[in-house]
């Protein structure tokens, strides 16, 4: 495989989150705001590269039969680190709360953990980490398409800064879970209209 | 090298572990005082900005020291109080000592199962009393400070944080300055039950304006936090009641001493 | 009687999948038919049953404030050991899988390493740990219920999926997009339970 379509595949024709369904739990919870559909997309895309490579350099030592926990131990372990330091200086303090809050999703989301077992136990290190980043990045775009149209008819709102009219009702519906979903169906609808190979029987 | 050999399975497992438990145990040790005080500014400036000393973004731009230096310009004294509202003991005024979350936790228990229980009091030199609650939201756990004008029931200000509630619903408790505006004015009913209460909607109001009574309206599409932080709130303030009951009464019998001397 | 309200509460009014929304993606991925979707609901009914209960001895045992030396807070170890703990119970349940069903094996594919990563199981751990459960009994009704709730919601979305295949969906929509619809539909639905209190 190529380097270049290492790093554009994920992005839109194996995007993670609507061609391999994963990491939908955190892309339900974040969405509701801009700010915070930022947030995690930048720590999964910096979490998801770092962790492909470190486990990439390890794959050749990690036993088949305990592969699961090692992988989830060390991904845990530098998330962790990351929140334990920027924890402890007052710049980066109130950086660190806004992020806590993302803690325990980063840990849990598939996409982390998924491309380690299907890319990185089985790639040289360098691809691995880009391949990391750029489904990080294809799962950081549908994150923000969705939290743009959660937040702008949820709270009338982008980046917390008033955009609609001063009249408008905001719509509460868009605000639930649910709607998210129904939204992601929208995106994936509108994505296999142009790529009609994913489309199925 | 074969790698599914039983040996080294647990060798490499055993070696993972140990360096793990060694990185993160010194980590967490070796930072622990720096994440400590800066958790103490923090709690600092989350009762200050109850108390309507500032906003938090102003608390924040100042710096850990600055805080420190207006709580202990604005602090009178600091003290626990038991279940019947008696002085227990004095809190460090001088080693600012306060009461963050973890130790709120500890409370946690005691106050919802209505057992003795030992909570801080917070007075500021402006007649001001702080104290804290503390309870669950929807996915973790959720605190903050109200702060009481000197008549002991009338709401000064409120400041509440969490931990991993929903960005945009949830996280309004503590990122929707309307939210805690709301709490401005209203009165705990102290003695009664429920104290106070976060109702979906249907806080009366006249002309728009919530009437100052001990309701408010509860976050719209945060129904679970909302329950968390009514809940929180009414714990907690039950559990002072006793203090601010008779601190209502010392103030009233004060004031009908002065009217008589007149 | 207190027991049996936390069983029924924690399938439908704490719904893992309708009411937080956890565990969706092998929810999505693996819901195509009914057989593969109660192979995987049960193996999450049991690692949630095995891994709530140890984790609640944990962190009360040996994380909690001065639980296991007087004056240590292991708590910030409760994340990585809650995610150890959840590991190893998977890690035996895919070798117990690939030992004794291996088509079940072959249609889960990635999903079935992926419970490990499964927020619910983790959700599960940490609702526990927020829940401050009396004993370990509790913690136990709590995870059963919790992984019923997860089998009756995906086997309730793979019955839906089976019989959608007969369906006139647009090209485009078919599979994974309507199927996103249709949870979304289910899950306004089960906020009918939302805040009913047993």
């Amino acid at each position: 495989m190529k380097l270049k379509d290492t790093i554009l595949d994920p992005i839109f024709k194996s995007n993670p989150i609507t061609v391999l369904v994963l990491g939908i739990c955190s892309s339900l919870a974040v969405t509701v705001t801009l700010k915070g559909a930022l947030v995690m997309a930048l720590s999964v895309m910096a979490v998801c590269g770092i962790s492909s490579l470190v486990l990439s350099m390890l794959r050749n030592t990690i036993p088949g039969r305990v592969r699961i926990i090692v992988q989830l131990v060390v991904v845990a372990m530098m998330v962790i680190l990351v929140d334990q330091i920027l924890k402890s200086f007052e710049a980066t303090y109130p950086i660190d709360k806004q992020l806590s809050v993302y803690i325990s999703l980063i840990i849990t989301n598939c996409i982390v953990m998924g491309r380690i077992e299907a890319f990185a136990l089985g790639n040289k290190p360098i691809p691995s980490m880009l391949d990391g980043i750029a489904n990080g990045a294809g799962y950081g775009m549908i994150l923000l398409i969705v939290a743009f149209f959660r937040e702008l008819l949820g709270s009338g709102t982008l980046f917390g800064l008033q955009v609609m009219p001063a009249g408008y009702v905001t719509n509460n519906l868009v605000i639930l879970p649910p709607f998210a979903l129904i939204l992601l169906g929208c995106i994936v609808w509108a994505q296999r209209s142009i790529q009609k190979d994913l489309q199925e029987k | 090298m074969n790698t599914n050999n039983n040996l080294y399975t647990v060798i490499y497992t055993t070696i993972i572990v140990v360096i793990v438990a060694a990185v993160l145990a010194f980590v967490s040790q070796s930072l622990k005082d720096r994440q400590e005080a800066n958790e103490k500014a923090d709690t600092i400036s989350q009762m200050l900005t109850a108390a309507g000393f500032g906003t938090k973004a102003e608390f924040q731009a100042m710096g850990n020291a600055a805080v420190l230096e207006t709580y202990g310009e604005q602090i009178a004294e600091a003290f626990t109080v038991d279940a019947t509202g008696a002085k227990v003991a004095d809190l460090d005024l001088a080693g600012k000592e306060v009461y963050s979350p973890s130790r709120l936790k500890a409370q946690n228990y005691n106050v919802k199962g209505g057992k003795s229980v030992t909570l801080p009091v917070f007075k500021f030199k402006n007649g001001i009393t702080v104290v804290p609650v503390y309870g669950a939201g929807l996915w973790g756990p959720i605190w903050g400070y109200i702060a009481f004008e000197a008549d002991g029931c009338t709401i000064r200000g409120a400041y509440f944080d969490h931990e991993s509630e929903t960005a945009g619903l949830g996280a309004k408790i503590k990122d929707d300055p309307d939210f805690q505006a709301e709490f401005i004015g209203e009165k705990a009913a102290f003695g009664e039950s429920p104290v106070f209460e976060i109702v979906k909607g249907g806080a009366p109001k006249v002309d728009g304006k919530s009437v100052q009574d001990n309701k408010i309206d509860a976050i719209t599409g945060a129904t679970m936090t909302s329950q968390g932080l009514d809940a929180a709130i009414n714990a907690w303030l039950g559990a002072y009641a006793a203090y601010f009951e008779a601190q209502a009464v010392s103030e009233s019998s004060v004031e009908t001493q002065t009217a008589e001397e007149e | 009687m207190e027991y049996i309200s936390l069983f029924v509460k924690s399938i439908f009014v704490d719904n893992m999948i309708f009411a937080y929304f956890l565990g969706m993606c092998s929810y999505l991925a693996v819901s195509k038919n009914v057989k593969t979707a109660s192979g995987l609901g049960l193996a999450v009914i049991f690692v949630l049953l095995v891994t709530v209960p140890i984790n609640y001895l944990l962190n009360k045992y040996v994380l909690g404030p001065n639980a296991l030396v007087e004056g240590v807070d292991l708590s910030f170890l409760s994340v990585i050991i809650f995610i150890a703990v959840i590991a190893a119970i998977v890690q035996i349940v895919e070798m117990v899988v690939e030992r004794f069903a291996p088509s079940l094996y072959n249609a889960l594919g990635i999903f079935l390493p992926l419970i490990a990563v499964n927020c619910a199981i983790l959700g599960g751990a940490l609702f526990m740990q927020q829940k401050e459960f009396a004993n370990v009994g509790e913690s136990a009704v709590y995870a059963l219920g919790s992984g019923c709730g997860w089998f009756l919601a995906i086997v309730a979305l793979a019955a839906i999926r089976e019989k959608m295949g007969y369906s006139n969906v647009p090209p485009a929509l078919k599979g994974l997009g309507i199927t996103f619809i249709t949870v979304g539909l289910m899950g306004m639905a089960f906020m009918a339970f939302m805040g009913i209190s047993l």
